[in-house]
């Protein structure tokens, strides 16, 4: 509804990397869908069910509790559990998951959303709106401890009407509550007796089309099908279940898949995508993603606080290089947040690449000589250190001097949120709506701007568009913020990187998508 | 004898003390809270206040702590922030998967450094010697990361002989539990061997040159003999002494090595605990350790008994 579509086919990134990786052995790497002919005569049709799948993921999820855990390798296993109330379709927009269909009353203030008719949950139970009231009331309680609270951050009640109808009350216009619930497992509908009896951590029971039978060290996380998903009716999920297990080391990782050990993989090393062209044993499949990459000057201390001697640092670094450096060419350069290809997209870029006379008069004009900058990163997230690298190097062109300061996550949060530091270096993950993108990080109020950045005017235009009901309007209102942000170089955007998984030939049916959640529901297995 | 283990196991529970409150200054000196890890880069404040009240975070460290020893005296290890899982759940669970891989790395080094060890003395400035003694150093230089991903490439990826990861318990399969044990052992087993090689050599050259060596040979003893009834005895009691700081050293988690072959053991855990701030793990795991650590020196000190009858007597 709100996007145009994500080129989903591994040709369509970037031409000129050399690379293509999309070799697929079936027809269905794209985007047609799957489910249609599942009743058909299509040849493969008969074989579409049965098997299990065996997939590697490279950190250790940390809880099953969706509402808790904020692990990417929760959500890896989580997302084929659970179910939200909506769901970003392959093309992003938000459709129907548990809920079948909503609207919006005239002021914009009430949603009212009805429930999918003869969902149950894997313990048997029907499930009812009673159970969506429960959830989010869960979610909304700072005791409960959940760390997506923060997405309902203008609901003011949740209400099942009846069994079959939830009403959510906003206090002000809410055009992204949809993404809200629905980009992220992490909104997932629990069921209240696993909350109470305490099992949701070690027993999770969802709606989804995998249901969970075990964890343990040695056997990994186990799924099994769950015959009565409410899309069973599509012969889904094809699979008998999915095994997750956890394998740290990429280059291990990568080696169980070419070994046959494990049948998919949820990264490859971006340095051995090249090694990995022409193997006809795998796919390698890469579509642009919605993650960026930046750095933050701070602005509370001089003389960063100097918005010329931001411009200037943005002006001196080249941000291809950047891209190629930390991700092998898996990346677009961009001075924009959001990625090529949606809805959203604004394609904005002030500052000329790598232009080290403009960069040095500017810092000239500000009057600053001898400037030095500790940038804080982390090898827990090791493309940072190597950026933080390249940035040193190019900024040595102007006369900067680089020191990097690299400690673990724990510590760079806390540095973070202590405000000692010069410039920061990270990536956020996962956003669909501009307001993600934007609010939390650029207003002056707000909670992840740890750079000091206060433009009333972006304040003024980021209120607007938070509440603006008509797209085109909203869309409007963004770019113009984006463009100042980018501007007073609040961040300074760097690329988007693709998501890349792989798998084996004998996995059909996989699509990497652009949100990167994993799901395994239309997967099956060559016999 | 009862006395001696008694005042032993007095000293070890006030060395895990001293080990508990080391390991509680250095983790709180640490920059980094657990909540904030918990709930990533981005997060409501009345929940991260939420959180850290009730996990108690907000009280006086002396109070944390006294409180944390309370309970663990009383067996509570307490629950993990991370997983909200039992503390002592997740440290028994991994604990088997420790264990074997210690014990199948010594088996590996011993049967390496044992005879190696000795034939090396023996013959000490031969070609055998000369041979071995090279071979260890090198593999006492090798990374055991670097040498952990050359075994995966060459015997996974190439020979397809072995799986290149991952842990099978003996009670599900003996035949893939062996498969997938035998290159993580092979990694640490032959760096461990390499020292234990250089210490057995060492040990039993010393006791080559010994008076008594001396005179059993005048007493005109075959050299067989010589070598196990009257080096041997001398020798083992060093030997002994490192076997026992090698198997405390591969129980305690080889944390590098459990990462590379996606070992589930304690040592990924440790590592993993430090990362997210898990207080509680951390402590725990790094307390199973000492205690482990502290009990193989025990058994080693009462093994002197059993091997050198003048330790018997004193």
């Amino acid at each position: 509804m709100l996007f145009l579509a994500f080129a989903l086919v591994a040709s369509a990134c970037s031409g000129d990397d050399g690379i293509d990786v999309s070799d697929a052995p079936a027809d269905d790497t794209g985007d047609d869908d799957t489910s249609d002919d599942a009743t058909g005569d299509d040849d493969s049709g008969d074989s579409r069910s049965g098997g299990v799948l065996l997939a590697a993921q490279g950190a250790e999820p940390d809880r099953l509790d969706p509402h808790l855990t904020s692990a990417f390798a929760s959500f890896q296993v989580l997302e084929n559990v659970y179910d939200t109330l909506v769901q970003p379709g392959a093309d992003l927009s938000m459709e129907g998951a548990l809920a079948e269909s909503w609207e919006v009353s005239a002021d914009n203030l009430t949603w009212t959303f009805t429930m999918r008719d003869g969902v149950t949950w894997h313990n048997g139970r029907a499930f009812t709106a009673a159970d969506v009231e429960y959830s989010y009331n869960r979610i909304l309680d700072p005791e409960a401890g959940a760390a997506n609270a923060w997405r309902f951050g203008s609901v003011e009640s949740v209400s099942a009407v009846d069994d079959t109808t939830l009403e959510i009350k906003v206090s002000r216009p809410t055009p992204n509550l949809l993404v809200s619930i629905g980009a992220f497992k992490g909104m997932a509908i629990v069921p209240r007796e696993i909350v109470e009896d305490g099992t949701i951590d070690t027993q999770p029971v969802g709606t989804g089309p995998f249901k969970f039978v075990s964890s343990s060290p040695d056997q990994g996380i186990v799924l099994e099908r769950n015959d009565d998903y409410w899309r069973a009716d599509e012969g889904l999920p094809y699979l008998d279940g999915v095994t997750f297990t956890q394998i740290p080391d990429q280059t291990v990782k990568l080696t169980n898949l070419q070994t046959g050990e494990v049948d998919w993989v949820d990264t490859v090393p971006p340095q051995q995508l090249a090694g990995l062209e022409g193997d006809d044993s795998l796919v390698v499949m890469r579509v642009p993603g919605g993650d960026y990459h930046y750095f933050a000057l701070n602005q509370n201390r001089p003389p960063f606080d100097n918005v010329l001697v931001r411009q200037a640092i943005a002006t001196a670094i080249n941000r291809g290089e950047i891209a190629e450096a930390a991700q092998f060419g898996a990346a677009t350069a961009n001075q924009a947040a959001i990625p090529a290809g949606t809805f959203w997209t604004y394609d904005y870029s002030p500052f000329p690449a790598a232009d080290t006379d403009a960069a040095a008069a500017l810092l000239d004009e500000a009057g600053v000589t001898d400037l030095t900058i500790e940038f804080l990163v982390s090898s827990e997230f090791p493309e940072t250190v190597t950026q933080a690298e390249v940035i040193a190097a190019q900024l040595d062109a102007i006369g900067v001097a680089v020191e990097i300061r690299d400690v673990d996550f724990g510590t760079w949060l806390d540095v973070q949120g202590s405000g000692e530091f010069d410039a920061f270096m990270l990536s956020w993950i996962g956003n669909i709506d501009p307001d993600d993108f934007y609010y939390a990080q650029h207003h002056s109020d707000g909670g992840f701007n740890f750079q000091g950045y206060n433009n009333p005017d972006v304040d003024e235009l980021l209120d607007a568009a938070r509440v603006e009901t008509d797209e085109s309007a909203r869309k409007a209102l963004y770019e113009e913020a984006a463009t100042a942000i980018i501007d007073d170089a609040s961040y300074i955007y760097l690329y988007n990187p693709e998501n890349i998984n792989a798998w084996g030939a004998n996995v059909q049916g996989y699509v990497v998508r652009g949100d990167n959640a994993v799901r395994f529901e239309e997967t099956w297995l060559d016999g | 004898m009862t006395a001696y283990v008694l005042r032993r196991l007095f000293q070890m529970a006030l060395a895990l003390l001293g080990v508990s409150i080391i390991v509680f200054s250095l983790i709180h000196l640490v920059p980094g809270d657990p909540v904030r890890v918990a709930l990533g880069t981005r997060f409501d404040p009345d929940v991260h206040a939420a959180l850290t009240k009730r996990a108690g975070l907000d009280r006086p460290i002396l109070v944390q702590y006294f409180s944390w020893l309370g309970d663990a005296v009383r067996g509570d290890l307490g629950v993990s922030f991370r997983s909200g899982q039992p503390v002592a759940d997740l440290l028994f669970e991994r604990l088997p998967a420790t264990i074997t891989l210690a014990v199948a790395a010594l088996f590996v080094a011993l049967l390496v450094s044992v005879p190696l060890g000795i034939l090396s003395a023996v013959r000490s400035g031969s070609k055998l010697d000369y041979g071995a003694t090279a071979a260890s150093q090198v593999a006492v230089s090798v990374p055991d990361f670097w040498a952990g991903i050359m075994y995966i490439l060459l015997f996974s990826l190439s020979l397809r002989w072995l799986p290149p990861s991952g842990y099978v318990s003996f009670s599900d399969d003996p035949v893939e539990w062996l498969k997938h044990l035998t290159l993580p052992a092979l990694t640490i087993g032959l760096i461990s061997g390499s020292i234990l090689f250089r210490f057995i050599r060492s040990a039993v050259l010393e006791a080559l040159h010994q008076p008594y060596t001396r005179t059993a040979r005048a007493k005109g003893l075959t050299e067989r003999q010589v070598i196990w009834s009257h080096v041997m005895p001398n020798a083992w009691i060093p030997i002994v002494t490192v076997v026992g700081l090698q198997l405390g050293f591969l129980l305690s988690g080889v944390i590098v090595v459990e990462v590379i072959f996606a070992w589930p053991g304690l040592g990924r855990l440790a590592l993993l605990s430090v990362q997210d701030r898990d207080f509680t793990v951390l402590q725990g795991a790094v307390l199973l350790i000492a205690f482990v650590f502290l009990s193989v020196n025990l058994i080693v000190d009462l093994l002197y008994g059993y091997l050198d009858p003048r330790v018997r007597q004193k």
